[in-house]
């Protein structure tokens, strides 16, 4: 079993040497040890569960993570990855303390290869510094999260991250080539590419999404995207909820893949609206933001089929944005939503169910009752083009009857989701928050199968105990109970 | 074409009617006989890989090939793996859909097949592989353990990506019994631009102006004069074929297909080109079907693929026209297609060519893998390219998944010395 390195102010002479080696790797600028320093790093955007590492370091190359990863495993304490600890399902959670290895420091764009359409760049780098850096060059890396501004390309490959533009683009795994890896021995493994169809398992679209478990990435070699020609971006006004999500079911059901599909219902219009004043109308029902993108030849004719579903579907009026500088403020208002929440309530739940597009109705629906039945508002904000829901659920947190409620809410929405055939999340990943939803997902079988996989590379299970799958090998995932639903971050 | 020559043809065989009974059947067979199971579709890719070591079972998923579940609207279906191609992609138009993924002998390949091989062809560029479309599978260990992951939704990130792991597995880590696809709109209609050009620079000087081209292409094949020979007569189209072949294919709507030949003719014409025609209508779609074939069309004694970065194709296709090779190049994959003609047709001068082409892919990060050859050939060549760092972790995983070796065993990279 794992111990870990200093519960209390007094520790012991084995966990002094494990400091003096990390130390001696990284150098004193590159760890942190302090109570104090250590508190930054006790959740990420799921907050309901905390716990601080006994130290953070701050590796600055591959080598440095090796020598790490092997001193956990000669001190037999575990070890956590983190990038910019957005993730909103508790994947960087360090349970049973232990180290925590914070790639932030490992934030270089190593190489971009416009005629072979790659570049490999290191985990810490910004999601949307790569952007800024392709700027001009006729290409993009396509996956856009909400919380790009913030989030790392490594962090992106743990959780397989989407964002509004997957609808047509894909989510992470589709554009990540291939990757390094320090297994969770302590060993350097290449995986993949840039070049494509290497011989063998595509253990790269295995290890994107792996949540930590499988080991820590060092590098990601990504696929750039050609840029669109052109964009054409609407603003669908509905008067409910109803008539928008018919209207995301007459598009998808007529063949239309439009870059993105969003929905925001009343509740976050007018919160969005008193942040950013667009110009929302705070009377109706709900929202749609729906982009199409293409040849400048093909995409009034798409827009103009769009315009016409939604009119068929009975939207109140259908807007276009006119110049770069409308498309850009609605996208402003559409990734910055959470941020808006704060207008409406103390704390919010988000959740991150998915079912098929054409049970939205049915979903929305049951999220209405559900909130009446527990007296508790839900707005929704959500990839509705993906049938990717994001429920957000507002609550005081110093009211703990009302706090149950939430989680109360929130379990049944998610067992609604598996029941319309969907899952329990689309994006955010499994994480500590939806493990105990893995065995109602999954039966006994797929997850013996999952778990064969991660001893396979993770025997000892050091790396990210606790995480993903509700039996965990080795160190102790007896993590402390729900208690409350956090206030939760960017999307 | 198969080969019959491999003794394991001889093998029993097992045709479940049901993923329970075949669910059952492995397991048994886990546990008392512990023979080598070998999971087979529409046996178009049997020769892939080693041979095998000793004779095992056949396991035929030919009357696994019902539709499960087929909800259009929400552009995902979920079918048996047993399904062939051609009835496949025959339902999804019915709907006005289709999986778009090339894959060749759609009239005898079925989905798990097609899949267990990560098939693929020349529109790969637009539309990507497997990968990008397997959203849910259902698969049968070793042990007989009927699993599954992902899921009937288009964006899922619960538990482990296994499809992404079995795409491309050759059925050594389980046997694929159910699949769920993400699906596409069927375009209205597709076109070609068939171009002779001088000389492979001249080939290389416009797939460099095409990284900017105002198109949208969603193939970019190159082809010696072999290669464009054997492709024109496949798809019965009149084509010059005397010179290398730059091809670019586009899809969409009428109006757009029309405009990107006209943008794509006005970038790719200046000094080098000689010929430059458009290919349209039934003829486009008999070309795609030829150019997707010519993986599988020959007779020859080999057929390869390398895979490079897309800058290093043009050289690597100079080199293997002088050794003789026809060759096809997925030009924005950075894919090499080659079959060796009749007169290589010895050992030694085989050996000799793979050996100088091999070079050059390493060389450059890439690697070759041979697809098909003369089954006595198989021990003397590295059938699965030269070894990739990944593969020990490759192999820890295969012990991990099948630890007494019953499925497929030695035949993809574990049999690689």
């Amino acid at each position: 079993m794992t111990t870990t390195l200093a519960e209390n102010s007094q520790p012991t002479l084995r966990s002094r040497q494990l400091l003096d080696r990390l130390r001696s790797i990284l150098g004193s600028d590159g760890l942190l040890a302090n109570q104090e320093e250590l508190l930054v790093y006790e959740c990420d955007g799921y907050t309901v569960e905390k716990k601080c590492p006994d130290v953070v370091v701050f590796p600055t190359s591959t080598e440095q993570v090796a020598a790490v990863v092997k001193a956990c495993n000669e001190f037999d304490v575990p070890f956590v990855p983190r990038g910019a600890g957005t993730s909103l399902a508790g994947g960087c959670l360090p349970i049973g303390g232990g180290v925590m290895i914070a790639l932030t420091r490992m934030k270089r764009i190593l190489e971009v290869n416009l005629r072979d359409r790659y570049a490999v760049v290191e985990p810490g780098l910004v999601n949307v510094h790569l952007t800024q850096h392709l700027k001009g060059t006729g290409y993009h890396y396509a996956p856009d999260p909400s919380s790009q501004g913030a989030c790392t390309i490594g962090g992106n490959f743990a959780t397989n991250s989407g964002g509004p533009h997957t609808l047509k683009y894909g989510v992470t795994v589709n554009h990540v080539l291939g990757a390094e890896m320090v297994l969770p021995d302590g060993s350097v493994v290449q995986l993949g590419g840039p070049v494509e169809d290497v011989p063998g398992y595509d253990l790269t679209g295995l290890f994107v999404g792996n949540e930590g478990t499988l080991g820590v990435c060092t590098k990601v070699i990504v696929r750039l995207t050609r840029d669109p020609a052109a964009y054409r971006t609407m603003l669908g006004v509905f008067e409910t909820v109803a008539d928008a999500t018919k209207a995301i079911s007459e598009i998808i059901g007529a063949g239309i893949v439009p870059a993105a599909l969003e929905m925001m219902d009343q509740g976050i219009v007018s919160a969005v609206e008193q942040a950013f004043h667009f110009g929302f109308p705070l009377d109706a029902g709900a929202v749609l933001l729906i982009e199409v993108d293409g040849l400048e030849v093909a995409v009034d004719d798409e827009a103009q089929r769009i315009i016409a579903l939604c009119q068929q579907s009975g939207a109140r009026e259908v807007r276009q944005a006119n110049t770069p500088k409308e498309r850009q403020l609605l996208w402003k208002c559409r990734k910055q939503a959470f941020g808006a929440i704060g207008r409406l309530s103390p704390s919010y739940c988000t959740q991150d169910g998915v079912v098929p597009r054409t049970k939205l109705p049915e979903i929305l629906e049951f999220i209405t009752d559900c909130g009446q039945r527990h007296d508790l508002r839900i707005v929704n904000v959500f990839h509705a083009g993906d049938g990717n829901i994001h429920p957000i659920l507002l609550f005081d947190e110093r009211n703990a009857e009302q706090v149950k409620r939430v989680l109360l809410a929130s379990d049944e929405i998610l067992a609604k989701c598996i029941e319309l055939g969907g899952s329990v999340t689309g994006e955010h990943g499994i994480g500590v928050e939806k493990i105990s939803f893995m065995d109602k997902l999954f039966a006994p079988e797929d997850l013996v199968v999952m778990k064969s996989i991660r001893d396979c590379f993770n025997p000892t299970g050091r790396c990210s105990p606790g995480k993903m799958l509700p039996t965990s090998a080795g160190c102790g995932n007896e993590h402390v109970p729900k208690v409350k639903p956090g206030r939760k971050a960017a999307m | 074409m198969t080969c019959i020559k491999e003794s394991w043809l001889t093998a029993v065989e097992f045709t479940p009617a049901t993923q329970l009974e075949l669910s059952r059947f492995v397991a048994e067979n886990a546990q008392i006989e512990r023979r080598t199971l070998c999971p087979v579709g529409g046996r178009t890719a049997l020769h892939y890989g080693f041979s095998a070591a000793e004779p095992g079972v056949y396991v035929a998923l030919s009357q696994l090939n019902r539709v499960v579940d087929y909800p259009a609207r929400d552009m995902t279906i979920t079918v048996e793996a047993g399904v062939r191609i051609d009835s496949l992609q025959q339902t999804l138009a019915g709907q006005g859909q289709r999986l778009p993924v090339d894959i060749a002998q759609a009239e005898r390949a079925t989905l798990g097949g097609a899949l267990a091989t990560n098939t693929s062809g020349p529109r790969r560029f637009g539309h990507g592989t497997f990968r990008d479309y397997v959203i849910g599978i259902s698969a049968i260990d070793a042990a007989g353990r009927l699993f599954k992951a992902g899921g009937r939704v288009v964006k899922n990130v619960a538990g482990y990506d296994i499809c992404k792991l079995l795409v491309g597995s050759r059925g050594t880590l389980a046997i694929v019994t159910q699949v769920t696809l993400k699906l596409r709109p069927r375009p209205e209609t597709s076109a070609q631009l068939w171009m002779t050009v001088d000389n492979f620079d001249e080939a290389e000087s416009r797939l460099q102006r095409l990284l900017t081209s105002a198109a949208r292409p969603v193939a970019i094949e190159v082809l010696n004069p072999a290669a464009a020979a054997l492709v024109i007569a496949s798809a019965r189209v009149e084509l010059p074929a005397e010179a290398p072949i730059l091809c670019v294919g586009v899809e969409g709507s009428r109006h757009e297909v029309d405009w990107q030949l006209e943008a794509l003719t006005q970038e790719l014409t200046f000094p080098g080109v000689q010929e430059c025609r458009q290919v349209r209508d039934q003829d486009a779609d008999r070309l795609w079907s030829a150019l997707t074939e010519f993986q599988t069309c020959a007779d020859d004694p080999l057929t390869f693929e390398a895979n490079l970065k897309p800058s290093q194709c043009i050289a690597f296709a100079n080199r293997a026209t002088e050794r003789g090779v026809a060759v096809q190049v997925h030009a924005g994959n950075g894919l090499v297609v080659g079959q060796l003609l009749e007169e290589s047709a010895t050992i030694d001068q085989t050996t000799s060519i793979l050996n100088d082409l091999r070079g050059l892919a390493r060389s450059q990060g890439g690697n070759l893998v041979v697809l098909h050859c003369d089954s006595t050939w198989k021990s003397q060549l590295p059938m699965c390219g030269n070894p990739e760092p990944s593969w020990p972790l490759m192999k820890q995983l295969k012990r991990q998944l099948d630890p007494q070796q019953l499925l497929n065993p030695g035949r993809f990279v574990d049999g690689a010395r």
